[in-house]
C-alpha cells in the first residue's frame, strides 16, 4: 500500500511536480555531463599535451662540442645506451620515443640543419605537424626525407623533387616525400631517417639526444623520467616541466570550475524543489489532516511524502544522468574533438546527489507535522 | 449494557470562547445517539474531543476505558486508528485515491491492508462496481458511502458521524441513514451530529446542546449528568 500511495501521489500531483522534475532532470544532466567531463578530461588533456610533442628529453651532460672529422658537432651519446634502456622500461606508458642526430649539411650550397631520427615515430612525437605529401612510415626508408616549409621555400623544393645533401666530403640523395608545416623551428630543418644521417655524418650509432613521449599525468611523466635518470646516470634526463606544469595547472583549474558549477547547480536545484515542495505542502495540509484523523502518525505520513520526493529525485536523476552522458559525449566531440565515454560511476553518484538534493528541498514538508486535523476538517 | 463513553465535566475553551462548559453524560455500548443543537453550540467540538482530534481544556472524556485528554500525540494517533470511525459532512476522501484505496488507507494506518476486505466493505455499501473510481467520478451520496465503508473497515468501537447527510439529496440521505440503521442493528455505537429533527428521531436517544451546555437528554443508554 505504501508504494501504491506514493505513486498515486505522484500521479495526482504531476502538474505541480512537473516544475521540480524539470529542475531535477536539468540539474542531473548538467552535473552528469560535468562529472563525465571531469573524469574524462584528464585522459583527453593528457592526449592533448602529448600531441604537443615529447615530454622527456635525454641528452649528454652539457659540455664542449665534439670535433669529429674536422667538423664541430654537439656532444654525442651511443645510440644503444639510450635505446637499450627505453626497451627495458615498461612500454605501457611509453607513447613514442626517437633518437636524434642533428648536423648542419649543405643543400644547393646553402647550410641547412638536418635531423636524423626515426621518422616512423614522428607522427606520434610531432602530431601537430601538417605534412603536405606523405609521412615516412618506416625508419629504414633512407631514400626519402621530409623538408621543413621554410627550407622548401628557400630551396624551391616541392613534393617529389630530388634533394642532394653534402656534409664534408660525403653526399646523400633523397626525394622529398613531404613538406612539413610545424609552425616553429622545425620548419627550418630537413628530416631524414637516423641511419642515413649517421652515414652522411660518418657518426654510426651516435645520437645527439632522444625525445620521449610518456602518456599520463605530470606525476606519471616525472616518475618515468626519474626511472630513466636512474638507468642513465651518465646523461641528462629532463622532463619538459612547462608542459607538465601547464597540464597540472589547467587540470586543477578545470576541476575547480567543475566542482563550483556542480555545487551551484545543486543549490539551484534544491531551491527549485524547495519552492515546489512549499506550495505542495500547503496543498497537502487537508490530506494530512484527513490522514491524521484516520490514525496516521506524522512519521508515516511524511514518510510517504519523502518517498514520493525520493522517487522523484531518483527518476529525475536517472533520466538526467542519461541525458548528461549524451551531453558530455557531444561536448567531448566539440571541445576535445574526441568522444568522452560515459563513466559508470557517474550514474550512482548523480542519482544519489539528486536524491539528497530533493530530500533537502523537501524540508517544507516538515510543516505538515504541525497540522491540526480538527482545524483542517473544520475547513480552517 | 456496559458504558462505552463517559464524559465528566468536560470543558473546552478556544481563547476566550467556551465551546463546551461542564458537559457530563454516558453512552452505553451499542447505542445510537443524536447530538443536536444550533450552530456553535459545541456539537462538533464534542465529537472532535471524543474522536481524539482535539483535547479538552479540563474534564474527562473516556472512550472504551481510555481517557482521551491524557493521551499524548502518539497515543491519540493510535486511539483514532483503533477505536474511532469518522464520517464527515464533507466526506473528506483523498482526491487522488480510488474508492478502494481510500478504504485501504484507513487499513494501512491501522495495521495491514487487506484488499479483499476493503472490496467487501465497499460492496456492503452498494459500491461494488465503483471501487476503482476516483472521488471526482462519484456522486456525493457515493462518496459518503465510501466514507462509511472507510469508517467501518477497522471495526471501530465508536462511530462518530458529523452531519453525515448534510450534503446529500433526499435519495442519498436515505441510503446513508439506512446504512447507519444497519450498523446500529449490528451493535455498533454511533454518535451522530445532526441539525435535522427528523434524522435525530431515528436515533435511540437525543442530546441537545446550547452555548456549550447539554440542555436536554433522555435515554436508558444515555445517562445525563448535567453540570
Amino acid at each position: 500500500m505504501f508504494w501504491r500511495l506514493v505513486f498515486q501521489l505522484l500521479r495526482g500531483s504531476r502538474g505541480r511536480l512537473a516544475v521540480a522534475i524539470i529542475a531535477i532532470v536539468s540539474g542531473a544532466a548538467v552535473i552528469s555531463a560535468l562529472l563525465n567531463l571531469d573524469l574524462g578530461v584528464q585522459n583527453k588533456l593528457t592526449q592533448e599535451f602529448r600531441s604537443l610533442g615529447a615530454n622527456i628529453v635525454i641528452s649528454p651532460v652539457s659540455g664542449a662540442p665534439a670535433q669529429i672529422s674536422g667538423a664541430e658537432v654537439p656532444s654525442l651519446m651511443p645510440e644503444k645506451d639510450v635505446v637499450g634502456v627505453l626497451q627495458q622500461l615498461p612500454s605501457a606508458q611509453l607513447a613514442a620515443a626517437a633518437p636524434y642526430l642533428y648536423i648542419v649539411a649543405r643543400a644547393q650550397n646553402i647550410p641547412v640543419v638536418v635531423a636524423g631520427t626515426w621518422l616512423d615515430q614522428s607522427q606520434k612525437l610531432d602530431a601537430t605537424w601538417k605534412v603536405e605529401g606523405n609521412w615516412i612510415a618506416s625508419r629504414d626508408d633512407n631514400s626519402r626525407c621530409l623538408v621543413g616549409r621554410n627550407v622548401a621555400r628557400r630551396l624551391h623544393l616541392a613534393v617529389g623533387n630530388a634533394l642532394e645533401l653534402h656534409y664534408l666530403d660525403r653526399s646523400a640523395h633523397y626525394s622529398v616525400a613531404g613538406i612539413v608545416d610545424a609552425g616553429g623551428t622545425d620548419d627550418n630543418q630537413i628530416f631524414a631517417n637516423l641511419r642515413a644521417v649517421q652515414a652522411l655524418a660518418n657518426l654510426p650509432e651516435q645520437i645527439g639526444l632522444a625525445q620521449v613521449s610518456v602518456a599520463g599525468t605530470a606525476q606519471v611523466v616525472a616518475d618515468y623520467a626519474a626511472r630513466l635518470a636512474a638507468a642513465l646516470p651518465q646523461y641528462q634526463v629532463r622532463p619538459i616541466r612547462q608542459v607538465a606544469e601547464a597540464e597540472g595547472a589547467l587540470l586543477g583549474r578545470i576541476r575547480l570550475l567543475i566542482v563550483s558549477m556542480v555545487l551551484l547547480i545543486l543549490i539551484l536545484t534544491a531551491l527549485c524543489v524547495l519552492g515546489t515542495m512549499a506550495a505542495l505542502a500547503m496543498e497537502r495540509r487537508k490530506d494530512v489532516g484527513l490522514m491524521k484523523s484516520l490514525g496516521g502518525s506524522i512519521s508515516r505520513i511524511v514518510g510517504i511524502f519523502l518517498a514520493e520526493v525520493g522517487v522523484l529525485g531518483a527518476a529525475g536523476g536517472l533520466l538526467g544522468t542519461i541525458l548528461g552522458a549524451a551531453l558530455s559525449y557531444w561536448m567531448g566531440l566539440r571541445v576535445f574533438d574526441t568522444a568522452i565515454a560515459p563513466r559508470w560511476e557517474v550514474f550512482p553518484a548523480t542519482i544519489a546527489l539528486m536524491i539528497v538534493v530533493t530530500l533537502t528541498g523537501a524540508l517544507p514538508l516538515r510543516m505538515l507535522g504541525n497540522v491540526k486535523p480538527a482545524e483542517i476538517l473544520r475547513g480552517e | 449494557m456496559a458504558t462505552l463513553v463517559q464524559v465528566e465535566n468536560l470543558r473546552k475553551e478556544f481563547g476566550n470562547v467556551r465551546a463546551l462548559d461542564g458537559v457530563s453524560f454516558r453512552v452505553d455500548a451499542g447505542a445510537w445517539i443524536a447530538i443536536m443543537g444550533p450552530s456553535g453550540s459545541g456539537k462538533t467540538t464534542l465529537i472532535n474531543i471524543l474522536g481524539g482530534l482535539d483535547t479538552p481544556t479540563t474534564g474527562q472524556a473516556i472512550v472504551d476505558g481510555t481517557d482521551v485528554g491524557r493521551l499524548d500525540e502518539a497515543g491519540l494517533t493510535r486511539f483514532r486508528a483503533e477505536k474511532i470511525g469518522f464520517i464527515f459532512q464533507q466526506f473528506h476522501l483523498v482526491p487522488y485515491l480510488t474508492a478502494l484505496e481510500n478504504v485501504m488507507l484507513a487499513q494501512y494506518f491501522h495495521s495491514t491492508t487487506d484488499e479483499n476486505e476493503a472490496r467487501q466493505s465497499l460492496e456492503r455499501v452498494g459500491l461494488g462496481d465503483r471501487i476503482e473510481h476516483l472521488p471526482s467520478q462519484l456522486s456525493g451520496g457515493e462518496q459518503q458511502r465510501v466514507a462509511v465503508a472507510r469508517a467501518l473497515i477497522n471495526h471501530p468501537k465508536l462511530i462518530l458521524a458529523d452531519e453525515p447527510t448534510g450534503n446529500l439529496d433526499e435519495a442519498n440521505e436515505e441510503i446513508v441513514l439506512s446504512l447507519l440503521r444497519e450498523l446500529h442493528a449490528e451493535g455498533h455505537t454511533i454518535l451522530m451530529v445532526t441539525h435535522a429533527a427528523t434524522i435525530g428521531r431515528l436515533a435511540d436517544r437525543r442530546i441537545e446542546f446550547a452555548h456549550g451546555h447539554l440542555v436536554q437528554a433522555a435515554a436508558a443508554s444515555l445517562k445525563p449528568e448535567l453540570a
